[in-house]
């Protein structure tokens, strides 16, 4: 299908979401829409699958202007989204997904899955995306998920195919074998619009780049554009695609992770047996892709998770199984994965979640009453100093973007006197600006002695901060090597290749 | 590649410890222990129990089933150590699913060995023997109502909606019920009646919850309160002025041709009023669509995963209000139901049944199968809790009519965390 | 007209009334008659509407006098200067009512705020009244201590009674919803049991009363016996659970803990703060607040309890959730909401005295004014408000989450 945006404008008050977007997506074309976030991707997607409607401009379908009411419309139009954060009911089967809204029918209204499994196992063939049809969604590993979301769009009939975001949660070599598949569809005449920040899959893939930035199309580009430029159309400005580092210094020991063993929600080993150590004035980097227990080990270390057996100390002092109070009370400093869940109270004000972590120390509070001088006075220092943009700072929270949002919780934990900093994706849906301040901030403390452990599923931001990276696979520590490993190596060990078969 | 590895993943051998299970085997064995010794040991050795078939009232009779005396003391010492195996077992195995099957089946036999004893021969009571008939009939009207409850708990909550008006539906349809069929002596208006109230109010949930994103909770008790006070409030406008309105008759038994003398099943299941066999029906309907249909996929989608029914076109707004109208209905035809069995409609009878069936909703594990099976333990419960007066137990009565309600505690508490409700359920639904 | 919470509240209270003027309309056989008698007739229609407004207006007019002030009686005593006692009767009796009902809605707030539904709070004030009562005609002390520890009694009875769902709620997860709701039924049965098989029950008598409270325990009334004014010291005590209520949310470290469990019960958690802690002594307040309401209850009141006690419309536990939900589970909110539902309900007594409607209706009202004020949104369509805030009812906890 050859899918026209023309002139797409959507604004939410004030804020100009879109503004005058168009773009051209042509049969059979790979078309890559590079923004960084809160570009305004994910409104002109939601525009365009008929869950918003645009102010001004008009969608054009093989030369036919179209307007879309809903998504039911957009999918019998041969539109198939394929969602950042899937759309699969988790305990229901592949089959059950993929059908659900457009279920074969015997008598008595009753869902023919023979039917559906055959058409399920033909389209597995015939784009070579195989998967056991009954399966249960839960079970499955996110790569054959995302195979999942891309069958049910096929199964559609879609002819042209939004990935958004597509690669956050895979391996390296998942999104090798995504490319493929993409590729193939393309073959067969699919057209794919290909929603991404990341510079190094648009080049890898696209036929065509469309770069936006805060709400309007900057201009195209060709796959053989340099990174830097396409880095300076998205954001702006020239960007410093690497961190300043100091030399690396390190002391003494300052975490020490022995032979952890922890377990998930469903009582499967999440974390076998990991050991670590990082010292003072080190960032150790922990790499691999989402959900090979980085997170349960996160929540094990601030007192967040039962620890079955192995040990964990900070300093000589014992912290397993500690209280999560008792951790944040040792020095521990934690910026959780998901801020707006664990990392703040958005209803509350700025200055109340600057000391939500240590509100009954004093001068905050005194014998169980709080200190609202003292209380303001911090929060006035530390917006001051770590430049957090709000209105006052008895806003709400919920009143400031990601990544002032994120930067409150930044300067939360580092103004409070740290033995060590855990944080955990700290740069996920931030702008370019506010990466860059964060992965400042975090080299800064570590060029003045603080020892920190970085989770992070981005490859690029790994190598960009770590001192040493070590590499989590299905619950263990594949390997650790220093800075001047490769990515190849890197990506390769994420995927679970040993570090002698990675060439390290 | 990596399906392998997660199958691997799962057939590690899984570290397990949860102290809960730990705890629910404790309390089976202590219930056990109770047994064997303060009611085995407290019967003569000589003490004997009846145990008889047939019902009281010899209309529609079934076959005649000769009775069963058993040593009182024996039987109970024997229930006792069946309840103590299953809890060494829940200690040992720790079992993943069905403890609280096992509790149940506990809660079972302790209740029988407690009426073999009461009904011991020499002892205090004046009447010896144990009529197995009557306590299953007896019990299957309250079991009845439970299931119109939890059904209609099901039909709410598999799309995502939580009703806690159950109570206040019950109260509604009770009341109009008995209206209607003291007025026309007619049972199948009075139904009509009562369903259709239940599904005002069930529209009237919906309505607050969904269109105005209200806390679900809070509007099905702020309901509840209100209809409970309307029932007040109309049984003394109406009813006192007009007992016409109110004249308590029962509905009749309509035996099944020769099933209903099956001993023992006969009566229970094949000689009972057409809201029982009704409330059968609705079970298969309700599992049937539930699982099988197209429209039962819906719901559940809505119920686990709203955003992504919406993607592929469901109405998620629609299928709710639907389904909390017909779990409304549902709830209505239950409480008409309890009237027809239970007689003149009083301020406060229904006693608190709509939040029963709720536990035995979560107990069913929000499967109209399982929620049957719940309803049934709740059931003989609540029955044999004012039952047990008549065999002049050293009980207190007040302390007896405590007991449904504190097994219902005992069972939410033990299941709360090992059953996964509808993803969805209570969270109102926010479109873009 | 932009549409504060308190414009929407007042407008909701308006609203409540439509509905409450709905049901007597629809259910009084007089109005029904008239409007029948409408096909009959041109006259019929306006005669109707008459007996509408007659009826409606009587009743409310009672629920009016029955509560404030008696306009007729006022001037007469402002210009006689007699007869003020018969005058300030009604808000006596509202005053009276309210006390009480303010005590239990605080703690039923408290638990809202941090996002636990107490709906036990009736339960927990039967146990903590009987508990009370039992220090308070069993045990002879001079008043000074009589007084004070009668009403710990009530306290501890009430604490006693929400430690088991808060103990069940921290350490195995169970739904408070239905476990409180549950436990009211275990104290209903066992204040039949007090009041009929214990020591407690009244020497003598064969009924279920309990025994009557010592004059030593009773919170007098302010204006003595004489005046026939029921206003009591009660007041004082309701005045200080508002102030302690207001420190405990607004100042005190653990009310911060409290607000960001109810607020966000992750964040919570990863802030260190201990979920079943506060848990545990959330209900522990709340239920100890019910409890002292009903101590206070009896002693400003009948200074007996009886098989009655806190039953269906009486029951301020459960009156006590509406209240809280009207005054947004704040102390100052919830004291102007008290007093307009213990105007309602004794105002309802008197609408029952006078016009034969049942008082229960009283509580229907109250329900509708909550319903609405549970949707701002939909208020202000019915107004065609501007919204400055749309906040509904929300507690972050949903369903049967944990």
């Amino acid at each position: 299908m050859q899918l026209e945006l023309r002139g797409i404008t959507k604004r939410f008050g004030s804020l100009v979401a879109n503004d005058h977007i168009s773009i051209t997506v042509e049969p059979g074309q790979i078309h890559s829409l590079l923004g960084e976030n809160g570009a305004g991707k994910t409104t002109l997607m939601n525009v365009l699958f008929g869950l918003l409607s645009p102010d001004e401009g008009e969608i054009v379908i093989n030369g036919l202007v179209t307007p879309i009411h809903d998504s039911g419309q957009a999918v019998r139009l041969g539109l198939g989204m394929v969602h950042q954060h899937f759309m699969l009911v988790p305990v229901f089967t592949v089959a059950e997904n993929v059908v659900l809204g457009f279920e074969p029918t015997k008598s008595l209204n009753r869902i023919d899955y023979r039917r559906a499994t055959d058409e399920i196992r033909d389209l597995s063939q015939r784009f070579k995306l195989e998967v056991d049809p009954e399966a249960i969604i839960e079970n499955l590993p996110v790569g054959l998920q995302q195979r999942v979301e891309i069958l049910k769009a096929l199964s559609h009939d879609a002819e042209l195919l939004i990935l958004d975001e597509p690669t956050a949660v895979l391996t390296p070599q998942e999104i090798d074998a995504l490319m493929e598949i993409m590729r193939s569809l393309a073959a067969a005449g699919k057209s794919i619009l290909f929603i991404t920040h990341k510079l190094k899959e648009v080049k890898a893939i696209a036929d065509v780049i469309t770069v936006i930035r805060q709400g309007h199309v900057v201009g195209t580009a060709e796959p053989t554009t340099s990174e830097s430029e396409l880095a300076s159309m998205m954001v702006g400005r020239e960007v410093q695609l690497t961190v300043q580092k100091s030399a690396f210094k390190p002391g003494d020991e300052v975490l020490q992770v022995r032979d952890l063993v922890v377990l998930d929600d469903r009582g499967l080993v999440a974390v076998n047996g990991v050991s670590l150590d990082v010292r003072a004035g080190e960032v150790l980097a922990l790499a691999g892709v989402q959900g090979n227990g980085q997170t349960e080990f996160v929540e094990a270390l601030v007192g967040m998770r039962h620890v079955e057996s192995g040990s964990i100390t900070l300093h000589g002092k014992d912290l397993t199984n500690v209280t999560p109070r008792h951790a944040l009370d040792s020095g521990l400093g934690h910026v959780p994965e998901d801020r707006q869940r664990d990392g703040l109270v958005l209803t509350m004000s700025v200055a109340d979640n600057l000391v939500l972590n240590t509100p009954r120390r004093a001068p905050f509070a005194r014998r169980g009453t709080r200190n609202f001088a003292a209380v303001n006075q911090h929060a006035e220092q530390l917006v001051h100093d770590f430049d957090i943009r709000t209105t006052s700072i008895q806003a709400p929270c919920s009143s400031l973007s990601g990544g002032n949002q994120q930067k409150v919780i930044v300067a939360r934990e580092l103004s409070r006197p740290l033995e060590f900093l855990v944080a955990s994706q700290p740069t996920r849906g931030l702008d370019v600006g506010s990466i860059e301040y964060v992965h400042r901030q975090i080299v800064e403390n570590r060029n003045r002695g603080l020892g920190s452990l970085i989770v992070s599923s981005e490859l690029d931001e790994v190598m960009a901060l770590g001192d040493r990276i070590a590499v989590m696979y299905e619950g263990r520590i594949i390997g650790v090597v220093d800075s001047t490993a490769t990515r190849e190596s890197i990506g390769l060990m994420m995927a679970g290749t040993t570090m002698e078969a990675a060439g390290v | 590649m990596s399906l392998v590895a997660t199958q691997s993943a799962q057939n590690v051998a899984t570290l397990v410890r949860n102290r809960r299970t730990r705890v629910i085997a404790v309390l089976m064995a202590i219930v056990a222990l109770f047994t064997i010794f303060a009611l085995g040991s407290t019967c003569r050795s000589s003490a004997h129990s009846v145990l008889t078939f047939t019902p009281i009232n010899l209309v529609n009779a079934p076959w005649h089933l000769g009775s069963l005396t058993v040593l009182t003391r024996w039987t109970v010492i024997v229930l006792g150590l069946i309840e103590l195996a299953l809890a060494v077992e829940v200690w040992v195995r720790e079992p993943r699913r069905a403890v609280m099957a096992r509790f149940g089946i506990v809660a079972i036999l302790f209740l029988l060995a407690v009426l073999f004893w009461a009904a011991r021969s020499p002892g205090p009571s004046p009447i010896d023997f144990v009529n197995l008939t009557s306590i299953l009939v007896g019990a299957s009207a309250t079991t009845m109502v439970l299931v119109y409850g939890s059904l209609s708990g099901v039909m709410c909550e598999r799309s995502g909606v939580v009703n806690i008006a159950i109570e206040g539906q019950f109260i509604a349809g009770a009341f109009l019920g008995s209206i209607i069929a003291s007025t026309t002596d007619n049972f199948y208006y009075a139904a009509i009646a009562g369903a259709v109230i239940g599904g005002v109010i069930g529209l009237l949930l919906a309505f607050f919850s969904l269109r105005y994103r209200s806390d679900q909770i809070i509007v099905g008790i702020v309901l509840v309160t209100a209809l409970s006070s309307l029932s007040s409030y109309l049984n003394l406008q109406v009813f006192t002025p007009f007992p016409n309105f109110n004249t308590g008759n029962l509905a009749p038994n309509l035996p099944i041709p020769l099933l209903y003398k099956i001993p023992v099943l006969g009566p229970v299941f094949f000689n009972q009023s057409g809201f029982f066999y009704v409330m059968m029906i609705l079970v298969g309907v309700v599992s049937f669509a539930l699982f099988k249909t197209r429209y039962g996929l819906h719901v559940r989608a809505v119920g686990e995963h709203p955003r992504a029914a919406a993607t592929v076109g469901i109405d998620v707004i629609r299928v709710r209000y639907i389904n909390v109208v017909l779990g409304g209905a549902i709830a209505g035809l239950g409480g008409v139901a309890f009237m027809a069995t239970q007689g003149q409609f009083q301020v406060g009878y229904t006693s608190g049944y709509g939040y029963i069936a709720l536990a035995a909703l979560i107990f069913g594990r929000w499967r109209p199968s399982g929620a049957v099976v719940a309803s049934i333990i709740f059931g003989l419960s609540v029955y044999l809790s004012y039952n047990l007066v008549t065999y002049n137990v050293p009980i207190s009565i007040y302390f007896l009519e405590m007991f449904p309600y504190l097994i219902t505690i005992a069972v939410v508490a033990g299941l709360i965390g090992r059953v996964r409700p509808p993803a969805a359920d209570g969270r109102p639904y926010e479109r873009d | 007209m932009t549409a504060s919470p308190i414009i929407v509240a007042a407008l909701a209270l308006v609203l409540g009334l439509v509905v409450g003027a709905f049901i007597i309309a629809t259910t009084t056989p007089t109005v029904l008659d008239a409007w029948r008698g409408m096909f009959h007739g041109w006259g019929g229609f306006p005669h109707a509407l008459n007996v509408t407004f007659d009826n409606v207006g009587a009743a409310y007019r009672a629920i009016f006098t029955g509560s404030v002030v008696d306009p007729q009686g006022f001037w007469r005593s402002l210009t006689t200067g007699k007869g003020w006692p018969n005058t300030l009767t009604p808000i006596s009796e509202t005053l009276t009512y309210a006390t009480p009902l303010v005590i239990v809605s605080i703690g039923v707030g408290i638990a809202f705020q941090t996002g636990l539904f107490n709906i036990g709070a009736n339960g927990q004030a039967v146990i903590g009244g009987i508990l009370g009562a039992v220090i308070g005609s069993m045990i002879s002390l001079p008043t000074v201590l009589h007084v004070p520890l009668t009403l710990l009694g009530g306290v501890a009875g009430g604490m006693i009674c929400g430690l088991v769902p808060g103990l069940l709620k921290a350490y195995t997860g169970a739904h408070e919803v239905i476990v409180t709701l549950m436990f009211n039924y275990v104290t209903y049965a066992f204040l039949l049991y007090a009041v009929l098989s214990t020591p407690y029950q009244q020497p003598g008598q064969e009924n279920d009363i309990g025994r009557t409270l010592d004059p030593t325990a009773i919170l007098a009334p302010l204006f003595g016996t004489k005046s026939g004014l029921r206003v009591s010291y009660g007041i004082f005590v309701a005045a200080l659970v508002v102030v302690f209520a207001w420190w405990l949310l607004d100042r005190s470290s653990l009310g911060f803990d409290f607000r960001v469990t109810g607020a966000n019960p992750s964040a919570a958690r990863a802030s260190g703060i201990s979920a079943k802690r506060v848990i545990v002594v959330v209900f522990l307040i709340s239920g100890g607040l019910a409890g002292l309401a009903g101590i206070v209850q009896v002693a400003t009141t009948t200074h007996y309890i009886d098989g009655g006690f806190l039953i269906g419309s009486a029951g301020i536990g459960f009156t006590a959730i509406t209240v809280a939900l009207l005054g947004r589970n704040r102390p100052l909110g919830i004291v102007w909401a008290s007093l307009l539902f213990a105007a309602l309900d004794v105002g309802g007594r008197n609408m029952q005295a006078s016009t034969g409607i049942p008082l229960d209706l009283a509580t229907v009202i109250q329900c509708a004014i909550v319903l609405f004020v549970a949707t701002p949104v939909m208020v202000k369509e019915i107004f065609r408000l501007k919204s400055t805030q749309t906040t509904g009812l929300h507690l972050s906890t949903t369903g049967w989450g944990t």
